[in-house]
Formats: structure tokens, sequence, C-alpha cells
């Protein structure tokens, strides 16, 4: 029976963790892997900058389920967390990241705008993208 | 004046807000962020309405009224101007006065260069980059009506000055300020200390568990007075349902004669979140000044809702070590 219950665990780990969305920048761009903390930061727009590369953030207009994931699980913050921290950062004169209606377009944006970084489903990453983080 | 006659009147305004307020979200418009003009130019601002009620005082004030502009231009520049009438109307219904002060004052405006997460500048007016409370000082983005004395009496709010900040080179989540004013403040108006010199230096660490500890050292120089040196601590603590906010200061004013003036004040604050739209506050304080050989202790319990996040209503009572201060304190605030 534990050899039963050992089998079906391992058989569905890597269901259980396997990534269905990354975030991607450019296939020239100069930016490798970056962790959960580090993509916070930018998105949050407390970094704004890796390595000489000036970044653009991209968000998914609206509530589409690839940026609710990615809020949640990199972000780690509710849209209300998000809510919050925005207008606090309106009164400090910050802005939060552009935005694109489709998916489509974020993928467009981020392959040819120079320092444009956001997240799609792994499915529609191309040759003109590159992934720095799966989620 | 009566005070009852003016009830049906503020809730006839504070139904006007909240309908306002949900009307915005709907159009697609979101309260509380600003309204983007161009690439370059955000506009917003904020208002506040107070009442307060003690044995030697009962008033009702819009606070506070202020537009804010800003936005980036460039690679890395962005700007924000501040304007603000501070308490614009005032009717104090123990003396039975009503008193008006509409023209604006610059609160803040700066301009700020990024060169990178590890260096960034910013110029101009702008808040004094210490603690956690100075940086979110206006009605609306707090939870309660009142500051602490803390923030009152020790440090210069205002910077006019510069301020280089940005990531330590050597660790993760650590920032650094270091600040110089060396003149007078841009607008004399609405400052706690008038200063004409002010150098100090912030540092503030992210801590694991939803801890944040930082801390600044300083010196300024009053007007007509000796020069201060302060030692500033400050610590928050959050989760989903609570927050703990914890600041204090020591500071030494040089005297033309005789040993410094001492001053030391700290505040600690409990938030507990019911939801996302109510919590109950309380709050601790204490100062002590050498000079007038005074402390004071005040002890706060209070009541935020927030329909939505822009949009706050408050009420505390505070306990003053002189009874006579007691008083209820209430607001209504939007950020627009």
């Amino acid at each position: 029976m534990r050899i039963l219950i050992l089998v079906l665990s391992l058989l569905m780990l890597p269901a259980a963790t396997a990534a269905e969305y990354a975030v991607v920048v450019a296939s020239n761009s100069t930016i490798g892997a970056l962790d959960s903390a580090r993509l916070r930061d930018i998105f949050l727009r407390h970094r704004n900058f890796e390595g000489e590369v000036r970044l653009v953030p991209v968000n998914l207009l609206g509530e589409d389920s690839t940026r609710t994931h990615f809020e949640t699980s990199v972000l780690n913050m509710n849209r209300d967390e998000l809510n919050r921290y925005w207008i606090t950062g309106h009164f400090q004169g910050l802005k939060p990241p552009a935005t694109q209606a489709s998916l489509q377009s974020v993928k467009a944006f981020i392959a040819h705008v120079e320092g444009a970084i956001g997240y799609l489903p792994l499915a529609m990453v191309d040759d003109s993208l590159k992934v720095i983080h799966e989620f | 004046m009566n005070f009852f006659s003016v009830r049906p009147t503020l809730a006839l305004c504070l139904l006007a807000l909240l309908s306002d307020a949900a009307a915005a979200q709907e159009s697609g418009y979101q309260l509380g962020r600003g309204k983007a003009l161009t690439d370059w130019l955000t506009t917003g601002g904020y208002f506040s309405t107070e009442y307060s009620d003690s044995n030697n005082e009962r008033k009702l004030l819009l606070d506070d009224l202020a537009l804010l502009l800003y936005g980036e231009k460039g690679r890395g520049f962005s700007y924000l101007l501040e304007v603000e009438s501070v308490e614009p109307y005032v009717a104090d219904f123990k003396h039975d006065t009503t008193t008006t002060n509409f023209p604006p004052t610059i609160e803040r405006l700066y301009l700020d260069y990024k060169i990178s997460d590890l260096v960034s500048v910013r110029i101009g007016k702008q808040i004094t980059p210490v603690g956690y409370w100075n940086l979110q000082p206006i009605n609306v983005l707090r939870e309660t009506t009142s500051n602490p004395l803390y923030s009152d009496r020790m440090i210069p709010k205002f910077l006019t000055g510069i301020d280089v900040y940005g990531y330590a080179p050597f660790a993760t989540d650590l920032t650094y300020h270091v600040f110089a004013q060396n003149g007078h403040d841009m607008d004399q108006s609405n400052i706690n200390i008038a200063i004409d010199r002010h150098y100090g230096f912030a540092l503030e660490k992210i801590l694991p568990g939803g801890w944040k500890l930082g801390g600044s050292v300083g010196r300024f120089q009053e007007l007509n007075s000796g020069a201060t040196r302060y030692l500033q601590l400050n610590t928050r603590y959050d989760t989903d349902r609570f927050t703990l906010l914890a600041e204090g200061s020591h500071k030494l004013q040089d005297q033309k004669s005789g040993s410094p003036r001492q001053s030391d004040a700290f505040y600690v604050q409990g938030e507990y979140h019911l939801s996302v739209q109510h919590s109950l506050i309380t709050r601790a304080e204490y100062l002590h000044d050498s000079g007038v050989e005074n402390s004071e202790r005040i002890g706060i319990v209070g009541y935020s809702y927030r329909p939505v996040f822009p949009v706050s209503l408050k009420i505390e009572y505070q306990w003053h070590q002189d009874s006579a201060q007691n008083r209820v304190m209430a607001s209504i605030s939007v950020l627009f």
C-alpha cells in the first residue's frame, strides 16, 4: 500500500507543479532568469533596471486568468492589495505598468519594445521571446 | 451656529460622496488613482473633513483640499507638484466663529531622475524620507484622524533640497536615503518646524516574515535656534489581518548655555483588519521635552471604515494625561 501511495504521489507531483505561464522578454534581450522577489520589485516599480537595461513592465488589461495567476503566484498579492498599493502610489506620483488589451498585443509589445517584460501562457512563447521565469 | 443644523448637510455630502465613488468605478475611472491626461501628466487630488469634540473645543473643518500633478518624461525623469489649501473652512462651535483660508500653498514640488536602481536623485520640496508616518501624511492614507505627537514635534516633515536614494549595492532589500537642505523651505506655510539647514541619512531593510526595520540620523538648524541632532527608529509588521507600526526618536537641541534640550517621542499602533473595509485601531503615544519639563501620554482607540479604499471614514477617542484634552475625533477623506 505504501508503495502504491508513493508511486501515485510521484505521478501527481509533476502535474501539480507544472508551469503554465512564463515571464518573458524579447529573445535578443540581455536579461537572464529572475526570481519572484525580483519580478515583484519590477512590477511594483521599486526597481526599474536590469543591468544597463531600463525595464518597461507590461500588464494585461482587466482580470484575465493569466494576469490573476501572475499576481497571486509571482507578486503574491490579490487584487485588493494591488489596488491599495497603486492608490498609495498615486499620492507618491507612482504610476502602474503600462497595459495591453490582449495576450497577442502583450506578446508583440514585448518582442518589439526595448526593455519590455511581461507574462504569457507558455503555449504562446515562440522564438521571438525568451523565458526568464515560469510559474 | 448650531452643530445639529450642520448634520443633515454632512449626511448629504457623505451620500453624494459614496454614490460618486460607485459611479466612478462602473465608468472605468478608478477612484484614488488619478486621471492620466497624457503620458507625462496625471492629475488627482484629495480632501478631508474633520470633527473634533473636547471640553475645550468643538470644531468642524475642511482640513485639506489638494491638487496633484505628476508624470514621467524621457528616460528616467519624473516630477510631482502638490498644491494644497490647509484648513480652508473651519467652524468653531464653542466660540461660534467660522474662518476661511483658501490660498493654496506648495506642499511638494520636485524633479526625480532615476540613474539606476542604486542611485536616484530628487530635487525640490519633498517629504523628508524618514520613517513611515511621515511618508503617508494625508488623512485618507492613514487609519486614524489624528497624527501622533512624534510626527508633529520631532523632525521637520518637509525638505527643500536634495535626496539621493536607491537600493544598497551590497544587500538585498536594503534601501537608503542621503538628504540635505541648505536654505529656507520653499514655502514656509504649513511646515511643522521652520529650518534653514537639514542633513540626514536613512536606511530601511525588509525582513522575512512581514517585518520591516528602518532608522535615520540627522541634524537640522531651526530658524533663530540652536542646532538639533536626532536619532530615529521605525518598524512595521504586516499580515492579512494585523498591522503593527512603531516609531520613535530622540533629539538633542543645543542651547546658548547649559546642557542641550532633550526630547523623546514614540508611538506604537496596532490595526486589526476585521475585513477589507473595517478595521479597529489602537495607539499609545509618549512625548517628553526637557525644555518645558513636560511629558504627554495619549491612548487612542478607533474604528476605520472604507467603503472603497480611497474613501475613508474614521472615528477615534483619545485619552490624554490631562483629561481636559480627552476628545472624540472623526473624519471623512477621499483621494481622487
